[in-house]
């Protein structure tokens, strides 16, 4: 159940900031009908994640509790309820706007740090396991190479990919 | 024509203007126009003695023209100019002037720049004066007769209405029996009484009293004299001008014919043919020749064309003891002359198997509310039982779904406004006849918004009816449990429910009937985004249209519930009425004229006018050329801002006399600013004048005002002529786009402001000095703001310099 405090100014602001992101810009035309959290197949097994109160939050302001949960992370971008939404809140579109907002204010969780780590150091976000490496023996397929990263490391430091942060403050 | 005699009235207003405008220097300055034959001073002159000043001198014939300069122009216009046509002089020929809320009060605290822009407007009125012409009036007979398209609540309503007004009035329906939605929506809110009652007329001698409600069947509607009902029918096409319509007529063949129908059924027993009784939401079926039910207007019965095996069986021509039967009835057509027409064409449900997720199209056991209303109905196909249509079993547990289509930007964006309290009505009678129903509501927001109706939910609480605030997101059949299974939300307990159901019902949008959009086009009126007609006036006219003969009423317009229904059919009667009550039609002929010379071939104007009062008319060169109807024309000159040929003239606002005045408006400065015209539409910019005036706001006096009858009518070429006249500036004030009375006007203004800018730049003249602004009569401090921006503006830009300029 919502239990918070709508601190007008603030609510505002953030409403704001996130209708100006791309992505973003559907947020205000929730009437938190629900459509989309009875679409969603992770709010219906994970009670941390559930679409409509995600937007709920936003809508009122509630920064924090947003970005630093885990909420916005479990999505999977099935797009089940953007589909369905009667209007047209591009919902899936506002998680990924959400998380950006959330990674440029520091707040990524690990998994997604580990990815990006891995992508720096192997060129792939799933490093190669030893259970992968079990599995591909067993069906008769040659192990993974390593790839080379030297180029996709120059693209990844030109596009900001490695310094997220200071991506954002030099805007 | 005679030469103008102009006499010049100025009004002190109890003194308080003189104490800010120097009036002995007015009339000095007025002495020395040409054509001025008398100037008296008063304190008023819009009443009492100081009118009778201005009878006396129109009735000795001093005067020909009349110029008042009087402090409270929006009343004393009207009262001044009959007070001159009573004295025999046309209402036409006076121009009234603002000089305390356009000058003297706006510009108290710089009184010497106030009385040189009073000097300026006195002979901007003057000269307008001297180029005025009189204006005709146009007479005309209206036919006392109308026509009414639809024959439900409203369309009957409406109809009795004016019969009992003594108008002669037809009354058409599509279906072959009247009622419409009522006839079939069994109970109605707020009354709980049948839907399908209507007051009788008061032809009926067995009216007992004037409160006295009855049903359609025993209403006594076939028996009113000066009533013509004709069903099966609808308007092919019309034609003709208000007052005076011809109106064609296709009725479909019924093959029963109406005089002989002793509606004793026997025709019915012997059909073999069985076809859905779409009466009955195809709950059941009924044979092909079928009447809805025993009660209904008119008791005569009808055949089925798609069913009917016609000649192959013919069982039912023998059957018939009355001969009734004709198996060889043709479509025919009639005709109609009528005066005004009024539709109440109604509403329909939303055809919900648009929306996949509900799969309304391919399971049976999901209906909508109207559908249900057939079973709740104790004369419907089911007696009464809720059941469910797959196997006919009993519904025990019945779920409803709101807002299925409405509020949805993929079907209907808007609230159909009735379907909370149609589901609250057909849950409580439900519960009310099986109270171990389980009855739940799905709804976003509930919405009760009419006396009594709040009352509707608090029963349906009472009576148990569970409340889910959610959007069901599927409906989904499970095959073991046999049952729908309605996948929501419930957002206030943010728990996921999955509600077995033998039952579901959608309460649908309610969306415009077919060949809505097609009978607009054939009486040329105009339809909302929607798709609903379009009213003209939301707030004060919602039962006209933009043709002064054509009448709207009930959910033509939008879904209405039955009270709001009957408000709007008595108000479209009472307007009808009002429109042909003199039998005749009379309009000041303050019309476009068209110059033949000049128009030619193009499509702008006919197009461009609002009132669709211009059309092309071939000329013996196999030109074309624009015709006005005059009594279509609203003088609003949307036309002649538009023609491109400057073939097109609005008697008393031509080109001529709008140059003499803007010359006179600039030709006195008297300030050290700038001059700035402000071209004001009359209704919207001009008001926000008066308005910034009457609440004492200050504003530059180097700002004139010049009254348009509406902004569209400026062309470009004006706004460059009012540069080489002298202007630094020019604004152009008109409505909001979507409140400009004359529909097109200020948009197409801030269109034309747009393209005269671009020339502006051309002729090496600063795009900003001309702006359009849209401001709404409670505006009148943006007024005051835009004047002074304005003026600030063109102060910063300098002196304007036009080309030949040395
Ligand atoms: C399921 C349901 C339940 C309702 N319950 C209630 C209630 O409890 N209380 C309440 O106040 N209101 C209720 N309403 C609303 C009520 O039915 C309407 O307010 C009312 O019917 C409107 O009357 P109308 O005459 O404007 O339109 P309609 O009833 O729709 O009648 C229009 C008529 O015009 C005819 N027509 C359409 N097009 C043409 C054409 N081109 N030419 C000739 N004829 C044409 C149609 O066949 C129809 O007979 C309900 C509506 C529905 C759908
Ligand atoms: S479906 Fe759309 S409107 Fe409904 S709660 Fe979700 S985002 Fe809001
Ligand atoms: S009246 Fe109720 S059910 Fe109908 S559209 Fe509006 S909110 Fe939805």
């Amino acid at each position: 159940m919502l239990h918070h405090n709508v601190k007008k100014a603030e609510a505002i602001s953030f409403s704001e900031e996130v209708t100006c992101r791309h992505g973003g810009e559907t947020l205000t035309a929730c009437y938190q009908c629900g459509t989309c959290a009875s679409s969603c197949p992770v709010a219906r097994l994970d009670s941390r994640f559930n679409p409509r109160e995600i937007l709920k939050l936003a809508l009122l302001g509630e920064k924090d509790e947003v970005l630093s949960g885990d909420a916005i992370w479990l999505c999977t971008s099935c797009f089940n309820c953007q589909e369905r939404c009667p209007q047209n809140v591009e919902i899936a579109e506002l998680i990924f706007a959400l998380r950006n907002i959330a990674i440029e204010a520091g707040n990524s969780p690990n998994i997604y740090a580990d990815f990006g780590g891995a992508l720096i150091a192997d060129g792939r976000i799933v490093a190669i396991s030893k259970f992968v490496e079990k599995k591909r023996e067993e069906f008769g397929l040659p192990p993974l190479k390593p790839v080379g990263v030297e180029d996709l490391n120059k693209i990844l430091e030109a596009t900001g990919f490695t310094k997220p942060e200071q991506k954002e403050a030099s805007k | 024509m005679e030469q103008p005699k102009v006499g010049v009235f100025l009004s002190d207003c109890g003194k308080q203007l003189s104490e800010i405008l120097d009036f002995d220097a007015l009339t000095n300055f007025v002495k020395g126009v040409p054509n001025v034959a008398l100037i008296a001073r008063g304190s008023e002159f819009w009443r009492g003695k100081g009118l009778q000043t201005i009878v006396d001198a129109v009735k000795t014939g001093k005067i020909n023209r009349v110029v008042v300069a009087e402090s409270i122009t929006k009343v004393s216009d009207v009262n001044i100019a009959q007070a001159v046509e009573d004295a025999g002089l046309n209402s036409y020929l006076v121009e009234v002037l603002d000089i305390k809320d356009h000058c003297a009060w706006p510009h108290r605290n710089a009184p010497k720049e106030a009385t040189e822009k009073a000097k300026a407007m006195l002979l901007s009125a003057i000269e307008r004066a001297k180029l005025l012409e009189p204006i005709e009036k146009l007479e005309f007979p209206a036919l006392k007769s109308a026509l009414v398209i639809g024959g439900g609540i409203g369309g009957m309503q409406t109809a009795v209405d004016l019969a009992d007004l003594g108008f002669e009035v037809n009354l058409i329906e599509k279906q072959p029996f009247l009622g419409g939605l009522a006839a079939r929506a069994g109970r109605f809110f707020p009354t709980d009484d049948c839907a399908i009652c209507i007051q009788p007329p008061s032809s009926d001698v067995k009216t007992i009293t004037h409160t006295s409600r009855k049903c359609v069947y025993r209403s006594g509607l076939s028996e009113i004299p000066n009533l013509n009902i004709l069903t099966n029918a609808s308007v092919v096409a019309v034609e003709g001008v208000p007052g005076n319509y011809k109106v064609t007529i296709e009725k479909k063949p019924r093959y029963v014919d109406a005089d002989k129908c002793v509606a004793c059924d026997k025709c019915v027993s012997v059909c073999p043919v069985e076809a859905p009784d779409e009466y009955n939401a195809n709950l059941t079926n009924r044979k092909a020749i079928y009447i809805n039910v025993p009660s209904v207007y008119p008791q005569i019965y009808t055949i089925d064309e798609d069913a009917c095996k016609f000649k192959d069986c013919a069982k039912c021509v023998s059957a018939c003891p009355t001969n009734a039967i004709d198996l060889d009835q043709k479509p025919e057509q009639v005709t109609y002359n009528v005066g005004s027409i009024i539709v109440a064409t109604g509403f329909k449900e939303f055809d919900a198997s648009a929306i996949k997720e509900y799969h309304y199209d391919n399971y049976p056991d999901v209906i909508t509310n109207l559908e249900l209303a057939r079973m709740i109905d104790s004369f419907g196909p089911t007696g009464g039982a809720i059941v469910r249509p797959s196997d006919g079993k009993p519904a025990k547990k019945i779920v409803f779904v709101q807002c299925a289509g409405s509020r949805d930007r993929r079907y209907n964006p808007y609230c159909s406004g009735i379907c909370c309290m149609i589901s609250l009505k057909n849950a409580s009678l439900i519960k009310e006849a099986n109270p171990d129903a389980e009855v739940s509501i799905c709804y976003i927001d509930i919405r009760t918004t009419g006396r009594e109706h709040e009352y509707y939910y608090e029963r349906a609480r009472d009576m148990g009816i569970k409340f889910i605030k959610g959007r069901p997101t599927e409906i989904y059949a499970d095959e073991e449990k046999g049952k729908l299974i309605v996948d929501v939300e419930d957002a206030l307990l943010k728990r996921f429910l999955d509600l077995e159901a033998d039952l579901v019902v959608l309460a649908t949008a309610m969306v415009p009937p077919e060949g809505t959009a097609e009978l607009a086009e054939i009486l040329d009126i105009d339809l909302e985004a929607d798709g609903f007609f379009k009213e003209y006036n939301a707030k004060l006219r919602p039962t006209e249209t933009k043709q002064k003969g054509i009448f709207l009423c009930g959910g033509a317009t939008f879904p209405k519930d039955a009270p709001t229904t009957s408000l709007h059919a008595h108000s479209a009667a009472l307007k009808a009425a009002k429109f042909l009550n003199s039998g005749k039609i009379v309009k000041d002929l303050r019309t476009a004229i068209i110059n033949d010379e000049y128009c030619g071939d193009c499509e702008f104007c006919p197009v461009m006018c609002p009132f669709g009062a211009i059309t092309l008319e071939p000329t013996t060169e196999n030109h074309f050329v624009a015709r006005v109807n005059d009594l279509l024309c609203e003088g609003c000159g949307v036309c002649v801002g538009t023609c491109p040929l400057n073939a097109i003239e609005l008697k008393n606002s031509t080109p001529n006399q709008m140059a003499a005045q803007i010359d006179a408006l600039l030709s006195v400065n008297g300030t050290s600013k700038p001059l700035v015209l402000a071209i004001c539409c009359q209704e919207c910019g001009h008001t926000a004048v008066d308005s910034s005036g009457m609440a004492k706001m200050e504003y530059p006096a180097n700002v004139r005002i010049i009254k348009v009858p509406c902004a569209g009518i400026v062309r470009v070429n004006q706004i460059l002529e009012a540069f080489k006249a002298g202007a630094q500036g020019v604004m152009i004030v008109g409505c909001k786009t979507d409140g400009c009375h004359y529909e097109v006007g200020s948009e197409k203004a801030e269109n034309k402001a747009d393209s005269a800018k671009v020339l502006l730049k051309e002729y090496g003249i600063e795009p900003e000095r001309l702006e359009m602004f849209k401001m709404v009569y409670i505006e009148g401090a943006q007024f005051a703001e835009a004047a002074q921006m304005m003026t600030e503006r063109v102060a910063k830009l300098g002196t304007l310099k036009l080309m030949g300029d040395s």
